[in-house]
């Protein structure tokens, strides 16, 4: 049988649990990543070739540090990291464990996408605040973070999506999780009615963060 | 006053270096409309460019309110800033803060204190005529709405000299004009120095007190607007004033011509006179008109003809004498036709 509904049934306490864990890892992992990345995508826009506070020897060195952490594949990295998640948390397993990689991860990943968003501000936008005497803080609160703020939302979607994918990862090393799940039952215990259900629950969850990021920053936008 | 003395700008690019601004100097008085006229390249918008230093100047200095601003750096420059407006051909509002908040942005740059804020928003706002706007986002508002936000954000500051960067160049002719009245209103009002840049004869015509004509860089022709409208020396002027002043003839026109063509201008006062009508009667000549036009240049008359002189050889010569001691400028040009 492929979806034994009973089975659903009496398995739902653990997938009950299991969602909980999830939005515990994402929710911890991307608080972080949100207060670091956003700082940190400003700072990279801000400092590049052209902009206002330009800082070729900065932005180089951030630079090569949010590639260097990109380049690393998320199951390496999460690996890689138990040393430091031990240091932090003091354990490597569990869904709080799983933060620190999971921030890792994601903070390069959406610091990068909020200096995308800046760079799609009009230049001329940015040069007639200079014009109008405006201090740098003025311009990347008044015009850059207003200004991209759309693309920032869609920035803040995409991490999320993407800290759902490795979070699912991260259930490998028992990080618990709706992944942990598919993988103890799914996977290692062929139970199909499992791996179903996690599957379901994990495109049911991207499917509406996508839906809602995508009106929100519709909503915000006022061009 | 503004001065600039020797500016050029280089600009470094992957072939070499490009000249953008040469070793230009201009005195600007206060209060004075300037424009600087050019195509595309020519350098106009450098020049502007590096009056408030977006662009930083290779060499040379920029002299405003008596302070040397290429030797300003970071905050110092910043406050010499607020005291020069710049308004842009492409409005530049921020898209997501309403008309009131754009202004408010520029009134922050120089610490105003928020109890005046509000005040000389709506201050501003009644100014350039958008007091009902105060509250609506940019995208809701026509080109000559967003131009006025443009403006009034210009001047929060009160400053003394407001930089156009092809302002009207955006903006379809009727909006054009208002926009240009509402300058020239600012400046008579307020007396602050407008340097515009333009590729427009029209805008020139209509608003500035003196003008320069740029080309690779450098000026190459500088005066008075009326001036140099009625006299443009450079074939580039030339080219740029028969944009509003033109005399094409028709070549079926030109074969039935049989006299001599002469171009008749007429200055300020002279235009009114009857010069040409006093002509025909005092001596045997036939006068034809082929083309002609009187334009108001800061509501002085320049009056400009083509004519057919018809009769004998000496009575031409001296009907245009006669004109000639009437005050006009006669010049003819079978040749050049």
């Amino acid at each position: 049988m492929l979806f034994d509904f009973e089975h659903f049934i009496s398995m739902l306490p653990d997938i009950w649990k299991a969602f909980g864990e999830t939005l515990l890892m994402i929710g911890i992992s991307l608080s972080i990543s949100l207060i670091i990345g956003l700082p940190l995508g400003i700072i990279l826009f801000v400092t590049s070739k052209g902009l206002f506070l330009r800082n070729r020897f900065f932005n180089g060195v951030l630079g090569f540090i949010v590639n260097l952490v990109r380049s690393v594949p998320y199951i390496i990295l999460l690996v890689a990291l138990f040393p430091l998640t031990k240091i932090l948390v003091g354990d490597t397993i569990g869904p709080v464990a799983a933060s620190v990689s999971l921030s890792v991860a994601a903070i390069p990943f959406f610091a990068r996408l909020v200096e995308t968003s800046m760079r799609e501000v009009d230049k001329g936008v940015i040069e007639a605040s200079i014009a109008v005497g405006a201090t740098p803080w003025m311009i990347i609160r008044d015009v850059l973070l207003p200004e991209a703020k759309s693309g920032i939302i869609q920035g803040v979607t995409m991490t999320i999506i993407s800290l759902v994918a490795y979070s699912a990862m991260a259930g490998i090393v028992g990080g618990g999780g709706i992944g942990d799940l598919a993988i103890r039952f799914g996977y290692y215990r062929y139970d199909n009615t499992i791996m179903i259900a996690t599957v379901v629950i994990l495109i049911v969850i991207v499917q509406i963060i996508q839906l809602s990021g995508d009106a929100i920053s519709k909503a915000i936008d006022k061009r | 006053m503004l001065e600039i003395q020797n500016l050029t700008k280089v600009y470094k690019t992957k072939k070499g270096t490009v000249t953008g601004v040469d070793n230009v100097s201009l005195t600007i008085d206060k209060g004075e409309v300037f424009g600087i006229v050019g195509y595309s390249g020519a350098g106009k918008s450098s020049l502007l460019r590096c009056i408030n230093l977006l662009e930083r100047p290779t060499s040379g200095s920029i002299i405003v309110n008596g302070q040397d601003l290429t030797r300003l750096k970071g905050e110092q420059l910043r406050k010499a800033r607020l005291k020069i407006g710049m308004i842009f051909q492409h409005f530049y509002l921020i898209s997501q803060k309403t008309v009131g908040e754009n202004i408010e942005f520029a009134l922050k740059a120089a610490a105003t204190p928020p109890k005046q804020i509000k005040a000389r928003v709506k201050e501003l706002l009644e100014m350039v005529g958008l007091s009902e706007k105060i509250d609506v986002y940019p995208a809701q508002l026509s080109g000559g709405q967003k131009q006025r936000v443009g403006i009034a954000r210009a001047l929060a500051n009160n400053p003394s000299v407001l930089l156009c960067d092809e302002a009207t160049s955006a903006l379809d002719p009727k909006t054009t004009v208002s926009i240009l009245r509402l300058l020239k209103k600012i400046n008579r009002e307020l007396n602050i120095t407008i340097i515009l840049i333009t590729h427009e004869m029209d805008v020139v015509k209509e608003i500035c007190d003196r003008m320069v004509i740029m080309q690779d860089g450098r000026v190459i022709e500088e005066g008075e607007v009326y001036d140099v409208f009625a006299n443009p020396v450079e074939p580039l002027t030339q080219e740029f004033i028969s944009s509003v002043v033109s005399f094409e003839l028709p070549p079926t026109i030109l074969k039935g011509v049989t006299g001599e063509i002469v171009k008749v201008l007429f200055k300020g006062d002279v235009a009114g006179e009857g010069v040409i009508s006093d002509m025909i009667q005092n001596f045997e000549v036939r006068g034809n008109f082929l083309h002609g036009t009187i334009e108001y240049i800061q509501e002085k008359p320049l009056g400009i003809f083509l004519m057919e002189l018809q009769g004998q050889p000496d009575n031409v010569g001296r009907a245009i004498s006669y004109m000639e001691g009437r005050g006009a400028f006669v010049e003819v040009i079978n040749d050049a036709i």
